[in-house]
């Protein structure tokens, strides 16, 4: 399980600006475009061999216009900046919302959703048949899948509650094999049986 | 030698190694807190790591994101300074765990030394003097009582874990022992978390003189002499100085030679400090070890012309001493003050402000002056951190000389903004008792507390 931390906030000309809170090595940063709100995850640290996910801070929300730092596991400092994000206009649609709020906002979609950010994966190996595919059958605890943080892999497991019912069909898989995702992002999406 | 250093410190110390890294070839990565990240002192690192926020428990404090900034900014080395982390068998150990050598003493050494009662034991055990008191810990009042009554009256009860006066009582007879027992064990409970509480003879009066050793990790050490530090302010030193004025050139060498042979018996390595108490008729009992460089550390440069900091480096990338005892000499006469942001005539209120003016000319006097600071006029003394603005040093062929040179360079010191505790300084200096070398810890010799 990772553990959480809030980044720091500033408001600076009208810009929100959002830094890191500790020292350590960041990645998976959140692109240039994406919307990111209170409680979403927005990166990982690694200090001295803890992990921590990187969470949006009580008030915010905009778009991120600064560039994610070129390098892979980029060092920083305590208050180096990791994000400047743009007030959102009434002209965002909803839609656009949608899947990154928490409880899905309109999202009609039914999925399992990535539970912090990461890398997904369909197989346990390469050249290992997927975990599943459409037309599965999932129950309480079936495997969907890998997520992969800092080398660390770990199954996620299908669990209900919330929108999701006992059990479930896998209609498609929303993320591809070794995709990198958001905390929230639909992985795979299910219908009730 | 290490390529790149970490500095776990700030302000006067961080600059001091920056220097011994230069001297040596190394370059010097810097922390700084959100309070010292446009400090001029970071100017003289190679790379600064911003730590954490203004407090110190969550930046100079923080073993863990310093050990994390030593490693992203591949530093092969760190030196704790002193103060912070400088003391922390824990942090010692986090850093050697990461393959990081630490510019310090062992592990178990830092443990052994940093309570106090296994400190005296291993010290006795040594063959140093130790004051006459209680067999570690006491278990109860009882206890206490006993021990009171066989080693005699006035005792002092101290705490094991402690520092700085807390938990420490003065008792003048069984009835002030045992109404002060519950009360110290309470405070040392609360302030260090251990309420173990010892016993000792109490001194009144005597000198505080400390012997510098270096040892390298191949069982090779040397002393470079003692340095005496009676002139204090409730348990802060104020003015060092070598030689001391009381002890004779065979005294020198018989409690130097003590120290040392005492260091290596508990298989110390690098810089450290056996402090003593010397009383009246000239015995020296053994007071603590601090492992770790000092603030007061140039004097003894000064004398024995030994770059201590940079030794401490050296140490730590096992290279051997190079030195023996024979090739230490002493020569002349090295007293340094430290000027803190303080008024002296207010109780020692601490003064931070910004600093208008600040500069140490060329002394007129006789010999010769170093000064180190972290500091400049414009610069900011933050009220984070302590109070040290700089060390004024100075060194002559003879004591008399030394005394000259630094009462001439700090009447004509230019520091403003700020209060100084310059104005005591130059009270001792031209105090009658402090020519004569003759004062001792308890009193500060020409200071009534007012600025003349």
């Amino acid at each position: 399980m990772l553990r959480r931390m809030e980044l720091l906030l500033e408001e600076v000309d009208g810009k929100t600006q959002l830094s890191s809170p500790g020292v350590g090595l960041f990645t998976l940063a959140v692109e240039t475009g994406r919307v990111l709100t209170t409680g979403m995850g927005a990166g990982v640290l690694d200090s001295l061999g803890t992990t921590y996910q990187l969470v949006v801070p009580e008030g915010v929300i905009g778009r991120v216009v600064s560039t994610p730092p070129v390098r892979l596991r980029a060092p920083v400092g305590y208050g180096t900046l990791l994000y400047e994000l743009e007030p959102l206009t009434t002209a965002v649609m909803q839609d656009e919302l949608a899947p990154v709020l928490p409880g899905g906002g309109k999202s009609s979609v039914l999925a399992v959703r990535a539970p912090h950010s990461g890398r997904f994966w369909h197989r346990p190996a390469p050249g290992e048949p997927p975990i599943v595919k459409e037309g599965d059958l999932l129950g309480e605890g079936t495997a969907v899948g890998l997520i992969e943080v800092m080398k660390t892999f770990t199954h996620l497991h299908y669990a209900s509650g919330g929108p999701l019912p006992n059990k479930a069909r896998v209609v498609r898989l929303v993320a591809g094999d070794g995709d990198e995702v958001l905390e929230g992002d639909p992985l795979v999406e299910v219908e009730p049986l | 030698m290490f390529h790149r250093l970490l500095i776990a410190n700030r302000g006067e110390v961080a600059v001091r190694i920056a220097r011994a890294c230069r001297d040596l070839g190394v370059s010097p990565i810097g922390i700084a807190s959100k309070a010292d990240l446009d400090a001029s002192w970071v100017e003289a690192m190679d790379e600064v790591v911003a730590i954490g926020p203004p407090a110190a428990s969550q930046s100079y404090l923080n073993a863990t994101a310093i050990v994390q900034a030593a490693r992203q900014t591949h530093s092969s080395a760190i030196h704790p300074g002193w103060g912070f982390l400088s003391e922390n068998q824990r942090f010692a150990s986090l850093v050697r765990q990461h393959g990081i050598a630490f510019c310090g003493p062992s592990a178990a050494a830092m443990r052994t030394m940093g309570v106090k009662s296994s400190a005296k034991r291993a010290m006795d055990r040594a063959g140093l003097d130790v004051l006459p008191g209680s067999d570690g810990p006491l278990p109860n009042v009882e206890a206490a009582a006993a021990c009171g009554n066989e080693i005699g009256y006035p005792v002092l009860l101290k705490a094991d874990y402690g520092g700085g006066g807390r938990g420490m009582r003065l008792c003048h007879s069984e009835a002030e022992l045992r109404e002060a027992f519950g009360s110290a064990r309470a405070e040392a409970e609360s302030a260090f978390g251990s309420g173990a509480i010892y016993l000792e003879r109490y001194l009144t009066g005597g000198r505080h003189i400390e012997v510098q050793v270096l040892c390298d990790s191949y069982g090779k050490g040397v002393h470079l002499g003692e340095r005496e530090c009676s002139i204090q302010r409730k348990h802060q030193k104020l003015i060092e100085e070598s030689p001391s004025p009381v002890l004779s050139a065979e005294e020198r060498e018989a409690i130097g030679e003590r120290a040392i042979e005492a260091s290596l018996a508990i298989g110390y390595t690098s810089a450290g400090t056996i402090e003593f108490l010397r009383d009246d008729d000239g015995k020296l009992y053994f007071m603590e070890m601090n492992t770790r460089l000092q603030v007061e550390h140039p004097v003894t440069e000064l004398v024995t012309g030994i770059d201590i900091a940079k030794k401490q480096i050296e140490i730590a990338a096992n290279r051997p001493l190079g030195l023996d005892q024979a090739d230490v000499r002493f020569e002349g006469s090295a007293i340094e003050c430290r000027i803190n942001a303080e008024d002296p005539t207010q109780d020692f209120r601490p003064s931070p402000g910004r600093l208008k003016a600040f500069a140490f000319e060329a002394s007129d006097g006789p010999g010769q002056l170093r000064v180190d600071t972290h500091l400049r006029a414009g610069d900011e003394v933050t009220p984070h951190y302590d109070s040290l603005l700089a060390k004024v040093i100075a060194y002559a062929p003879t004591r008399p000389a030394a005394i000259e040179t630094l009462r001439s360079a700090l009447s004509n010191a230019k520091v403003e903004g700020v209060h100084t505790t310059i104005p005591l300084h130059l009270a001792v200096l031209e105090s009658e008792e402090f020519q004569r070398g003759d004062y001792d810890t308890r009193s500060i010799p020409g200071w009534t507390g007012k600025a003349n």
